[in-house]
């Protein structure tokens, strides 16, 4: 009998040691391919990196190896980033404030309205590429500006929602049920929201902001490409995913190298909205009454 | 008093427009995709158009059997190559880890779905496709510039690694605290009610995220087109190159526009996407929302 | 036999219990009773070691179990808990058939090896807990069908399926209603004859129905322990006869 037991127990052993290196590797794998994925990208990208780079625009022969940089990508991203980013807040606080204080928990159309949101979520920005595309044809815009930011924004704002909505679902009812019962129409509860939810919407701004910034498909036949930056809405404007895109497929090592040095400030950017994001997340939850 | 119920009205009015328009996107969405596909969907029937492998588009034949498979082979490896690491990894993270563990963790996964999808094919590029050309390939065939579907395979199992991970840390958690301990104090090892009791219960739940990441791995773009090769023709094995159909989008969308159907053949091919994707996430969101109602 | 040493646990900051020092006899009932929060269940997890997962516990002193100190981490925590069975306060069936939730810990333990052996445990388990005439033909029924009484019923079978020497109650009764939980609480009593009981309960009525002997906590501290007709008729300490008498609870 005692044996036996034994046997049960080392068999146990072994099998759960087995386990647990299965699970070591699986975590060491996914370690080497983020190192590796950030080496690759900063090694590569650090020897092309300058100054004139960030700050000039591609000067004559850029593209066959000669004098300039890339500030168009950076400032055509940024522009489309910022606008869309601040369009797509002002469409989706209000959603999010409505799903959560006008509707209440069981709400058919809520229901409706967050797998709407998670589907959108889904959906490839390829296929929003396109279909913004078609939209810009029918009101006869041509790649501009304007284009790239009406499909970011519609990139942008299922993320903006999902993930505020996520905040303000550990919300407590009390507070709200403390503010009407003090006489506030649920308008009037807008500002104690806002404020509770913040770091969500902190949180949601730096991930849209850095799938925004990173997103090439559904700029690429929006936006356009151009050498300089775009004066009005109406002009192609540049974006640093497309920066990386094509120069990669120049048969020119320079234009090559400077592919890397573009890869490299957009991963520098991505990573300190990640970092950010978490920081933010970390430290307003002081405030937060939960 | 009046005027402040009339704030409070005109509000209500205006998000409820706005949630609805919102809501109508994704009908938008379809109705804008197929409208714009109907002329190619005209000419040919349903059935060519998606079991037809003839591609010649200055002949007005689009099949789009090849990329279909292309995106199928791609999606497919890129989920059997992220599922038991990202199964292995969830365990770990909602079973074993310290706390510490996981303060270490979380930021690299947080990383990993962060960095956009160029920097993964810029990435494919520079590692990927010169290992498999130099090392993988040489004892299968004679020759692979290494652009292939094993390529395309490991990057976007890559990008889809966060995504499953913490979709299955969301299952994982829901499972209350006393099954877990009910299995233990009968005697069972940590990894016996992991896989008898956790994974049990969460089999739907890691069904549904399972479908989840194959409708994103399905419509990414940018870093399957950097490495997959963009060959016309139907892939035979892991180290074919492949032409999914977002790499077909985004290669010739702006530029073939003079071809005759060419457009409507590529928005068809969006539909498609559309359609699968829609339906892929319909089903596992709905799942997903009843594990989390469960739950609470 | 169980014996607590000087047993001291830490969570976090928080002193959860303060030198303990306990000696639970075999073959009989003892009910640990005291006012919520005075770390009856921290000392019901700590002897069967599942107070390991909780987040920034710390273990200082023994727990001998038949002379075994299990707090030592070179001990076999899985064979520990095999034979210290726990029924816990809400009943909670593993995600499968009612058969399968009674054959889990003879699987998980290799018990049996022939399948027909395996199945006359199983019922005979059932049937010592009183479930096997109530579900008839219903084995393979996944468990969750069951009402909340027979679920919780069904844990038992299940705890008792691994032949335990010791098995742990958590206010076993106290998610039932009143019928069921007299069932349970009669099973209980029945087992006593092969089993150490051990039972944190809050009804004090419980305890006085049942146990045999009975140990009072507050605040983390043994205030008294004894045969329980000595504890509840003749109280030596001043807060034991507040609690009994109903001055707080």
């Amino acid at each position: 009998m005692n044996n036996k037991k034994n046997k049960v127990t080392v068999g146990k052993r072994v099998k759960e040691f087995i386990a647990k290196s299965l699970m070591w590797i699986s975590m060491a794998i996914v370690f080497v391919l983020v190192v590796s994925v950030l080496w690759t990208i900063f090694s590569k990208g650090i020897k092309a990196m300058s100054w004139d780079m960030v700050s000039k625009l591609p000067g004559g022969g850029f593209y066959i190896g000669k004098e300039g940089g890339f500030l168009n990508a950076i400032v055509g991203s940024l522009m489309i980033v910022g606008a869309s980013t601040l369009l797509g807040l002002l469409v989706s606080v209000p959603v999010v404030f409505f799903l959560n204080v006008y509707l209440t928990k069981g709400s058919r159309l809520a229901y409706v309205a967050r797998l709407a949101f998670d589907v959108l979520f889904g959906v490839p920005s390829i296929v929003y590429g396109a279909f913004g595309f078609t939209v810009m044809i029918w009101f006869g815009l041509r790649t501009s500006l304007l284009g790239g930011i009406i499909v970011i924004t519609l990139l942008i704002i299922p993320i903006f929602i999902r993930t505020m909505d996520e905040a303000s679902r550990n919300f407590p009812t009390g507070i709200l049920d403390a503010c009407l019962s003090l006489g506030a129409t649920r308008w009037e509860t807008l500002k104690v929201v806002v404020r509770q939810i913040a770091p969500g919407i902190a949180t949601a701004t730096l991930l849209s902001v850095g799938r925004a910034i990173g997103d090439a498909a559904s700029v690429m036949f929006t936006a356009g490409y151009t050498d300089s930056i775009p004066t009005s809405l109406s002009q192609p404007a540049a974006t640093l995913p497309l920066a990386v895109f094509f120069q990669l497929s120049s048969p020119i090592p320079e234009v090559v190298d400077r592919a890397y040095a573009a890869a490299l400030v957009l991963t520098a950017i991505v990573l300190l909205l990640s970092i950010a994001g978490r920081f933010i997340t970390a430290q307003f939850s002081r405030n937060k009454v939960s | 008093m009046n005027v402040r119920i009339l704030k409070d009205r005109t509000a209500k009015g205006l998000m409820l427009t706005m949630t609805v328009v919102a809501i109508l996107m994704v009908v938008a969405i379809a109705i804008g995709l197929y409208l714009k596909s109907r002329p190619v969907l005209e000419s040919q029937s349903l059935s060519s158009l998606l079991f037809g492998s003839q591609w010649k588009p200055l002949k007005g034949q689009f099949g789009f059997l090849p990329f279909l498979m292309g995106t199928v082979w791609v999606t497919l490896l890129a989920i059997a190559f992220a599922l038991p690491i990202s199964l292995l990894t969830a365990i770990f993270i909602t079973e074993y880890a310290r706390p510490m563990v996981k303060r270490f963790v979380f930021p690299v996964l947080d990383i990993l779905a962060a960095l956009p999808s160029v920097i993964y094919g810029v990435w494919g590029i520079l590692v990927v496709v010169p290992w498999i050309s130099k090392h993988v390939a040489p004892h299968f065939v004679d020759f692979s510039t290494g652009y292939t579907v094993l390529a395309a395979g490991i990057v976007l199992g890559i990008m889809v690694l966060p995504l499953l991970v913490s979709l299955f840390i969301e299952v994982f958690s829901s499972v209350p605290a006393e099954l877990r301990e009910a299995s233990l104090s009968l005697g069972a090892t940590q990894w016996q009610t992991a896989l008898r009791v956790v994974v049990r219960r969460s089999l739907s739940g890691i069904l549904a995220s399972s479908v989840l990441a194959v409708s994103r791995a399905m419509g990414e773009t940018i870093a399957v087109l950097m490495v997959c090769g963009c060959v016309v023709g139907m892939p035979h094995g892991l180290l074919d190159a492949c032409y999914p159909i977002p790499a077909l989008i985004a290669n010739n969308y702006g530029e073939m526009l003079s071809i005759p159907l060419y457009e409507s053949a590529l928005m068809f091919a969006a539909l498609i996407l559309f359609v699968v994707v829609l339906i892929f996430n319909l089903l596992s969101r709905i799942v997903l929302y009843r594990i989390e109602k469960q739950n609470e | 036999m169980i014996e607590v040493k000087k047993l001291n646990v830490h969570i976090g900051d928080n002193h959860i219990l303060k030198d303990i020092d306990l000696l639970f006899p075999e073959r009989s009932i003892t009910c640990i009773i005291g006012p919520s929060g005075c770390g009856k269940s921290t000392l019901l997890r700590t002897l069967n070691r599942l107070i390991d997962s909780t987040e920034g516990v710390r273990i200082d002193g023994q727990v001998l179990v038949d002379g075994e100190d299990i707090i030592d981490s070179q001990s076999d925590i899985t064979e520990l808990r095999r034979r210290i069975g726990l029924v816990s306060q809400r009943p909670c069936p593993l995600p499968m058939s009612i058969y399968d939730n009674v054959a889990y810990g003879c699987r998980i333990n290799r018990m049996f090896k022939k399948r027909r052996e395996l199945v006359l445990h199983v019922r005979q388990c059932l049937r010592a807990v009183g479930l096997m005439d109530e579900i008839k033909g219903r084995m393979h029924a996944p468990a969750s069908r069951l009402s909340i009484g027979q679920q919780q019923r069904l844990c038992l079978a299940r705890s008792l399926a691994v032949h335990p020497d010791y098995i742990l109650a958590d206010e076993a009764t106290s998610a039932l209603d009143p019928i069921s939980s007299k069932t349970v609480e009669d099973l209980f009593v029945s087992l006593k004859d092969k089993y150490s009981i051990i039972m944190v309960t809050h009804t004090l009525r419980q305890a006085l129905r049942i146990a045999d002997n009975v140990v009072f906590m507050y605040l983390g501290e043994i205030i008294e322990t004894g045969p329980a007709s000595q504890v509840f008729n003749n109280p030596q300490n001043e807060l034991t006869q507040k609690y009994l008498s109903g001055a707080f609870s």
